[in-house]
């Protein structure tokens, strides 16, 4: 049995981060414990994107919990958005959701490792056929309807 | 500080953004909480929390990141902003809880319970001295509703809780639906719990809602207070009348009338008038 700093770290990594369960502790318990972390952890996504929440319906809960099972929070916003990033990247990003990550990725640097900062120049994102202009901070979307 | 936990407040509810207008229209209103860690250090306060003041309305700031049973010393500088909330908002206290958030460079997200031994009760006296020591009000300490428990308890809850108290001066928020809800789920008796804990320790009492999920009473803040939590406010204040008792409520926030029912039932139990 080790310190209480190693132990309560060892707890952590089971909840949050898919390491194995320390001995001792009832499985289905913490099981419990760690899907309601996921499900407070989900709003707090939910909050920060909320169309990323809506457009999945009842995938949301799901999708999120797989993909959070094995990585711990950054944050509602990043957690968000790497997930949005993630599912934009295979091809299952709703289309509201998907405007949604172009108006973020408009107005913001975010490199996935470091916390996301302000755009000080204009930029141009898209998403499917809608296109989003950010200039000093005022976003537009530009819906472009072709014939 | 033993057994003079201050004036008497009544019955209140925790400020949150979502709800200011619903709080601030509370003619009786005389104590709320707000948590700490949503609040800049230096200030301003929000609006409709200022306002609360200048009504003469105690604000009590309730930290919910300090991780004082974290085996590593507390944040100096989550302490230091906690401790300028305090003064910012001229609180007759501040509290915390008996639990730890973060371990090993992880945020567990939520409060999790500490194993009852000997080891942790040191580690969660020496941070609470390390915040007491830049507070200027007495510090209130939070017994949490735990999922699970440690498998390696040298204390039962009432000791566990007490040794923390005795050795740090701490006042105790009891949370009355965490009692319910730790009693339930372990299958023991909570009234049995009330018993053996320093009541007249008491700075003030949370009360709040919860449903139960997997098999589990989960305390979720979400949902209606349960006639079960608002009897137990009942047996506690026939032991021992708080000086306050608040209601918390954290989301999926129902009509005014719903919430104000909430507010005058604990109001009945508890005996202290109406604030609605």
């Amino acid at each position: 049995m080790g310190s209480l700093a190693d132990r309560q770290a060892a707890l952590v990594a089971t909840l949050v981060a898919g390491a194995p369960l320390p001995p001792g502790f009832d499985d289905r318990l913490v099981g419990v414990a760690r899907s309601a972390l996921l499900r407070k952890r989900a709003g707090e996504v939910a909050r920060h994107w909320p169309m990323l929440a809506a457009t999945l319906q009842d995938r949301w809960l799901p999708v999120f919990a797989d993909w959070a099972a094995v990585r711990p929070t950054r944050g509602g916003l990043r957690d968000g958005w790497d997930l949005a990033r993630q599912l934009a990247a295979a091809g299952d990003l709703p289309t509201a959701a998907a405007e949604e990550l172009a108006v973020r990725e408009a107005g913001w640097r975010y490199d996935g490792t470091t916390a996301p900062r302000r755009r000080r120049w204009p930029a141009l994102r898209h998403a499917g056929r809608t296109w989003v202009l950010q200039v000093a901070g005022r976003v537009w979307t530009l819906p472009l309807h072709r014939r | 500080m033993t057994g003079n936990p201050g004036p008497t407040y009544g019955v209140g509810i925790g400020w949150r953004p979502e709800i200011a207008g619903f709080v601030a229209d509370l003619p009786g209103l005389r104590f709320t909480e707000v948590i700490a860690e949503s609040l800049p250090g230096g200030g301003p306060l929000p609006p409709a929390l200022a306002a609360l003041r200048a009504r003469g309305v105690a604000v009590v700031p309730h930290g919910v990141r300090l991780s004082l049973g974290g085996a590593e010393p507390v944040d100096p500088a989550r302490v230091r902003h906690f401790a300028e909330v305090a003064e910012l908002l001229g609180a007759p206290l501040a509290s915390e809880h008996i639990a730890f958030v973060r371990a090993g460079g992880l945020e567990a997200g939520h409060l999790l319970p500490l194993p009852r031994t000997r080891e942790a009760v040191d580690a969660m006296v020496a941070n609470v001295r390390r915040v007491q020591a830049e507070l200027a009000v007495p510090l209130a300490l939070e017994p949490i509703a735990a999922i699970f428990d440690w498998p390696d308890d040298e204390l039962d809850e009432a000791g566990f809780i007490t040794e923390i108290l005795d050795r740090t001066g701490a006042l105790l928020l009891l949370d009355v639906a965490n009692v319910y809800a730790n009693a339930r789920n372990r299958g023991t008796d909570p009234v049995a719990l009330l018993d053996r804990l320093p009541l007249e320790r008491i700075g003030y009492v949370h009360v709040a809602g919860g449903r139960a999920h997997d098999g589990i009473y989960h305390d979720t803040h979400t949902d209606p207070v349960p006639d079960a939590v608002l009897d137990l406010v009942t047996e506690l204040c026939a032991r021992h009348r708080p000086p306050a008792l608040l209601l918390e409520r954290d989301g999926d926030y129902p009509p005014a009338a719903a919430l104000r029912g909430e507010l005058d039932a604990i109001a009945e139990a508890s005996g202290y008038p109406t604030i609605t």
